[in-house]
Parts: C-alpha cells; structure tokens; sequence
C-alpha cells in the first residue's frame, strides 16, 4: 500500500532522510520510531505531500505522489504533530471545509460530521471558534477532520500529543478498528508503548536511514536482546536509559 | 532582571543580522534603499515648502511656526495611538508573556521590559520619518547646533509621555472592558483615530489652499491654517522651545523643558503605580477564552452562500473559511474601517475643489483631473489591496499543512484566492471612479475612458498582489497586518505603481490628441490614429502580462514551498 524507493531529503546540505526503502501491506499498522532528529517528520510530511523529496519515489495505493498528488491525497489522511489549526472557524466549519476540499456530496455529510463529532465529544463544541479549545480538543479535531473523507491510508505523526487518557485509548481503538477494515496506518511516535501495542510492523529510523525493521520478534532477534521495544529501541539506537550516566 | 528580560529581542535582532541568508539580506537592502529615496523625498519637499514660506514677507515665519505645531501635534496624535496599539499586543497578548509572568521577575520589571518594546516599536518609525522635517527646518534658518541638541531633549520627553498615555489608555481599557473583548478593543480605536484623522483633516482645510482669494485676507487665511493647537499640551512646549532655537528668540524655554520633563517622569511614577494596580488582573483577564457571539451569525451565512454560490466545491470551502476568517478578525475589520476613511478622505477631495475659481479653463482641468483621477484611484485600490490580497497567502498562516495534504492543487488554491478578491474589487474601482468623475463633471468619453481603464487595472493589481503574496509569503506571523507591512508588500506596491504609471503612460498621450482635436475641432491624422490604435495594444499587452506573470511567479513559489 505504502512503498518508499530511495527515498532521500537533503536540507542546506544535511541528509534528513537517506535512501530509505520501505514496503508497507494493506491493513497494516505501521510505526515508524526513532530518536530526535532521525528524520521521522520529515518523511511523514513527504508522504503527506508538504514536502518534496530531493531524490526517490513515494507510492502510496500504487501511485506515485509527485506525479499524481491530487490522486493521493484524495485518499489519505494527515494528522501532524502540532494542532495548527484555523482559529476563527468552528469546529463544525471546520469539518465542512475539509470536506469540500476533498469533494464530498452534500448528502449524509451532516450525518457524517454529527458521527465524527460524537466519536471525538466534541459534540457541545461544535459551534465554538477553535481558538477556544484546549490543545487536545484542536488534536481530537485534527484526527476527526483526517477521517471525514475516509481515507484508506493515515499518516499520523504523534498521535497522542495533548491528548488525556481516555482520548488516547479511544485513537488506538479507532487505529485498530482502521486496520481491520482493510485502512493502513503509518504512524510515527515515541511513544514506545504504544507502537508495541498497536503496531504489526516497526522500523526504527536513525539519521534518516532504518537500522532495522519487521515485527516486534524481528527486531528482537536484530538486536539482539530479549525484553520490551523500549530496550530494543536503545540497544538499536546506541542509546542509554535516562539517568545511567547522572 | 530587566535586562534579562528585554535579551531576547535584542538576540533575536543580533542573529537575524548575522544569520541573514543573502535573498533576505537583499530584500533589507531593497528595503533600507526605499526608505532612504522616501526620506530624501520627505527632506525636499518639506524643504521646498519651507524656502517658499520665508519667501513670503510677514506671513512667512507665521506659516513656519504653525506648520512646526501642526507636525508635532500630528506626531504627539499618532505617537499616542500606535503606543495603544502595540502596548496592547506586547503587554497583554503576546506569546511570550506566559514565560515572563511564570518566571521569578517581578511585575514592575515585567510592564517595563514590554513598555520598552513598546515605545521601541511605536516610535522608530516616527523618529525616523520626522528627522528630514527637523533637519530641513534646521537648514532652512541656519540653525546651530543648539538646535539639534534641543531636538533630543524635547523629542525623548515626547516619546515618553506619549508611550505612558498610551499604556495608561489601554490598562484602563483592559481593565473596564471584559478582557475578552481585548481585540474589540483595537477595532473602538480604530475608530477613534479615523474620528481624530477625519477632525484634523477637517482643521487642516487643504482646500483653502488652492482657494487664491484666502491670500486677500491673511488674518482668515492664518485662522484656517490654524492647527488645533493648546498652551497645555506637551507638542505645544516642544514647538516653543524648537522655534525659539530656530529663530534664535532670546527667551529661556526652561520652563517649557522643565514642563516636558517632568511631565514625562511624572508619568512614568503614574503608569507604574497603575500597572502594579492593575495590569495583571488585566493580563489574567485576557487569557480567558473568548466566548463565541452569535450576533450576526446568520447574516454571515448569507454572505458566505452568495460569495460562494458561483464556485465548485474546493474553491467555495476555501473561499467560506476565509469569509468567516475575515469577518470573525477584528483586526481586519478595523484596517477595514481605516481604509474606508482612506475613500472618504479621497472623494471628499473631489467634492472640495474649486474648479470654478481655476484661472486654466475649466473643461481641460476636469478632463485632465478625471485622468489623473484614474492613476490615484489606482493606487488607493493598491493600497486596499496591500492590506487585503497581497496577505490572502499568508493568511493560511500555519494552518497551510492543511491545504498542502489536502487535494486541492496550488493552481486552484490561487486562483480561487484571486477570484474571491476580484469582484469586490471591481466594485469598489467603479463606484470610486464614477463618483469621483461624476463630481468633477467630466465628458462621457472620459467617463468611459476612466471606467474600462480602472476595470482592467483591478485585474492586473489583484494578480499582482495575490502572486506576489504567494512569492513572499509569511506564514510564521503573529498578526496578519505584519505581512502588509514587509518588505514583499513593499515590493508589491512598487510593482502595482509601475504598472498603473505603465497603463497611464500609454493612454496619455492619445487621450490628449483625442482631446484636443475634439476641442479644436481639427480631426486626427492617420498617423494619430496608428499611434492611439497601438498605444491601446499596448495598454492590453500590459494588462495580460500583469495578471499573468505574477500568478505564474506565485504557482512556481508554491510549488517550490516545503511547509
């Protein structure tokens, strides 16, 4: 569904992302972690088509984003890691809007916003301006928004930044819910817990490259550890667990 | 602490000195060039101006004196508002001020680290553009350097006083008024000014100017040159004391200075006891949320289905939110309301002159004026759209990701821009070119002349100031007025000026022929009539390649943009 070929971003001279080479199945739940810096938004937002490539190909359903952006992102939904959002619309004209950017008929669309807006409770909110909510009710409505035209892929940077425990636990089960219908998810977090909840296959990104990728049972035997994904991760990464050297 | 507290700006400066890569440093130097012609400009003409006056027995140095007063007052007026404005923004909402009041600095030392950006931000400019005016003075009555010195001691209490009223204003303001309604605030201000802008234009009476029979009488001619000027305000003692070293009046003005100065210290002691009165629950007041009103929620509907009903789906979704954006924005609003006085003040013009009392006859000067008319109408709807279309890019501000991974392509994202400024714009040239013409009571062929002209000009200045906004967009800006006030806007009203001057250049000359042969009765030779046919080409080429070349320029930049 998702398919990187040497995939590259050269910012003033520094490499982002380096010849990365993926493959992504349908139905899939796909995290991709990594340190600070390992070029992990950057490739996200490639994929959402913010950013262009230096070199390589993106294939998202079997086609390439810079040749048919439109094609692609009519089918796939972009959540970032930070809610910028339009402040003087209320979430409801915000729904709207998003929903004529993607062309969506008129018919059942108020029945689709009430849905989205109930699932994400922030029905009582509907008519407020955004520049009003708190910084997890603008994420909630971000991830609404992204699910409106239901896409059959979602690029998710961050997911559980700003949100309280119960909207967190309600994302992964709509992830999940996702992933059984056939949608692919490809997420990119630090959240480590929550990559090894959710995710069927993890690459762990490191200077822009993936150091190593596969199952929670391959990346074990790559590192060679035996434990959680936390020590696989820092193992992978050459990093230490905080407070070992204080 | 203080110190400390103000550091930041001032890095921000030293590194966006150091760090500038060489495209911005470009646009400074472009900019600094810009500012120095206007300044050079400013310097002539008041110079020209004042040589003409000491050139006039008895009256002369009278008109000095109260064009000196005039220009203080003006200053010490716009001073006062744009301290309003800016204490409002670094005191009270910006982003910073959470890290500032969290932090173990004290509430005095908080207030006046913003006050200093605030009278730093408010007067710059104001400093700057009245130095060729002082310097001219100066040169004109051979001052010494005793006059210069004065400049600074009289201009530093001015400041100063003009910073705390204005600090003192909007304390008391976002004190009384529910926080919430702090950027109501600027609209009511808005207001204000337009009333004070509107009175002093009134008091100036332009008109007398250009009225020869006011020189018969000097004592009437003085009476309405005469500036709203009181003993009791502080512009009044800098005037005093300047024109004293001007002229050389032998007279201590240091009771003025003592007046100056001790009112600016006096007021200091005030804004601070206030501020620790006042100033935080203020403060706390501003960062509740602001709660939506339902006033006229339904009227925006409306106008939201009418500006969007000739539109397809994308276009209409993006051009709704920037409606709604637009009219829930006060700050828009109140630019709104400024340039609406701009029109006024412009066709307030027009219904003043005395054509009547003109000694060139009169047929030719209506004519003549109605083409002039076109190129100032121009560049009013410039103006208006230096404030408006030129920022319809940025306006996206960081929110643009979701155009980006949206499937709307650049193409239409900025045509749709375009199409969504070009009718109003339309409407507002004709009304103004018609009303205007129909005030100088011109001949049809000019009123014709005048319409097509401006109707095909708005296509080129909207172009320009939508492609333009889209090469030099501003997405990172706390305030959308910032982005009409940057260097790309400034590169935008030069190019849209060019242009306008470009299209007026070409119609001139076969407009006089045309003219003149219709006054005198000749009839125009084939040669003429070769040059009208293809000055009017011209005119279309221009036209094309206005509205073409810019928006090309946008979509590459676009296209080329990495959010």
């Amino acid at each position: 569904m998702i398919r990187f070929e040497n995939l590259t971003k050269i910012y003033r001279g520094t490499k982002a992302v380096d010849n990365l080479n993926l493959n992504v199945p349908r139905g899939t739940i796909f995290g991709f972690i990594g340190p600070n810096g390992a070029g992990k938004t950057t490739t996200i937002k490639m994929m959402a088509g913010v950013l262009k490539p230096t070199r390589g190909k993106i294939y998202i359903n079997g086609l390439d984003i810079a040749r048919e952006p439109s094609k692609v992102k009519r089918i796939v939904g972009f959540i970032p890691d930070r809610p910028f959002l339009y402040e003087k619309l209320s979430g409801i004209e915000f729904l709207r809007f998003k929903a004529g950017l993607y062309r969506m008929k008129e018919n059942r669309l108020d029945e689709r916003i009430a849905d989205l807006l109930s699932l994400f409770e922030l029905t009582d909110w509907a008519d407020e301006l955004i520049e009003s909510y708190s910084h997890g009710m603008k994420q909630r409505l971000i991830i609404a928004s992204a699910m409106i035209h239901k896409p059959r892929v979602i690029i998710v940077d961050e997911p559980m930044v700003g949100l309280d425990p119960k909207g967190a636990k309600l994302v992964k089960e709509i992830f999940k819910e996702w992933a059984n219908d056939g949608a692919t998810v490809f997420m990119s977090t630090h959240t480590l817990a929550l990559a090894q909840e959710v995710c069927q296959q993890i690459a762990i990104v490191d200077k822009g490259r993936i150091v190593a990728s596969g199952t929670s049972e391959d990346l074990k035997k790559q590192a060679g550890v035996e434990g959680n994904l936390e020590s696989i991760f820092l193992k992978i990464t050459g990093g230490q667990y905080p407070g070992e050297n204080v | 602490m203080f110190k400390l507290l103000i550091s930041p700006r001032l890095i921000s400066f030293k590194n966006g000195l150091k760090r500038s890569r060489s495209n911005r440093m470009i646009k400074i130097l472009t900019l600094t060039g810009a500012g120095c012609l206007f300044w050079l400009v400013l310097f002539y003409l008041t110079y020209k101006v004042l040589m003409y006056f000491s050139s006039q027995e008895m009256i002369g140095d009278i008109l000095a004196r109260h064009l000196l007063g005039m220009v203080f007052l003006i200053f010490f007026s716009i001073l006062i508002f744009s301290h309003v404005i800016t204490a409002l923004s670094n005191l009270y909402l910006s982003e910073d001020l959470e890290i500032c009041h969290s932090s173990p600095a004290t509430l005095t030392e908080v207030f006046l680290s913003r006050s200093l950006y605030t009278v730093f931000d408010s007067s710059w400019m104001v400093v700057v553009f009245g130095l060729p005016l002082m310097m001219a003075y100066g040169l004109v009555y051979h001052a010494n350097l005793d006059y210069y010195l004065s400049l600074t001691y009289v201009s530093f209490p001015l400041i100063i006083i003009s910073a705390c009223l204005g600090i003192m204003v909007i304390m008391v303001l976002v004190r009384f008024f529910p926080a919430q309604k702090a950027s109501d605030i600027i609209m009511l201000m808005s207001v204000i000014l337009i009333v004070i802008l509107y009175l002093l234009f009134r008091f100036l009476r332009p008109e007398r100017l250009v009225n020869p029979d006011a020189f018969v009488h000097i004592a009437q001619y003085l009476g309405a040159l005469k500036a709203p000027d009181s003993p009791y305000l502080p512009s009044h003692w800098a005037t005093d004391i300047l024109w004293a070293r001007l002229t050389r009046y032998p007279a201590s003005q240091v009771f003025n200075a003592i007046l100056l100065w001790s009112t600016a210290l006096a007021m200091v002691v005030i804004d601070i006891w206030m501020a620790g009165r006042i100033y935080f629950s203020g403060f706390s007041k501003a960062q509740e949320a602001k709660k939506r009103s339902h006033i006229g929620k339904r009227m925006l509907e409306r106008i939201v289905s009418a500006v969007t009903k000739p539109f397809g789906p994308e276009s209409a979704s993006l051009i709704a939110k920037d409606v709604r954006t637009f009219f829930r924005d006060n700050s828009q609003w109140s630019q709104l309301l400024l340039l609406a006085a701009l029109v006024v003040v412009y066709i307030y013009n027009f219904s003043v002159l005395p054509l009547e009392r003109s000694p060139i006859k009169s047929i030719y000067l209506q004519n003549a004026l109605s083409f002039l008319n076109i190129g100032l109408a121009g560049f009013v709807i410039s103006a208006i759209s230096a404030r408006f279309i030129f920022p319809a890019v940025s306006s996206e501000g960081q929110a643009f990701w979701i155009v980006l991974s949206s499937p709307l392509s650049a193409r239409r994202f900025l045509w749709s821009k375009y199409f969504a400024y070009l009718l109003p714009m339309l409407i507002l040239s004709e009304v103004l070119i018609i009303y205007t013409n129909y005030l100088l009571k011109v001949t049809s062929f000019m009123m014709a002349l005048s319409s097509v002209t401006i109707f095909f000009l708005v296509f080129g200045i909207v172009a320009l100031g939508i492609g333009l906004g889209a090469v030099y967009p501003n997405f990172h800006h706390e305030n959308i007025s910032q982005v009409a006030t940057g260097s790309g806007a400034l590169i935008y009203m030069i190019s849209s000026s060019v242009f306008i001057s470009l299209v007026i250049m070409l119609e001139a000359g076969p407009v006089y022929t045309i003219l003149s042969a219709h006054f005198k009765g000749v009839s125009i030779t084939r040669i003429q009539w070769i040059w009208v046919v293809c000055s009017f080409i011209g005119v279309i080429f221009v036209n094309i390649f206005a509205v073409k070349s810019p928006m090309r320029a946008g979509l590459k930049a676009l296209d080329r943009y990495e959010g």
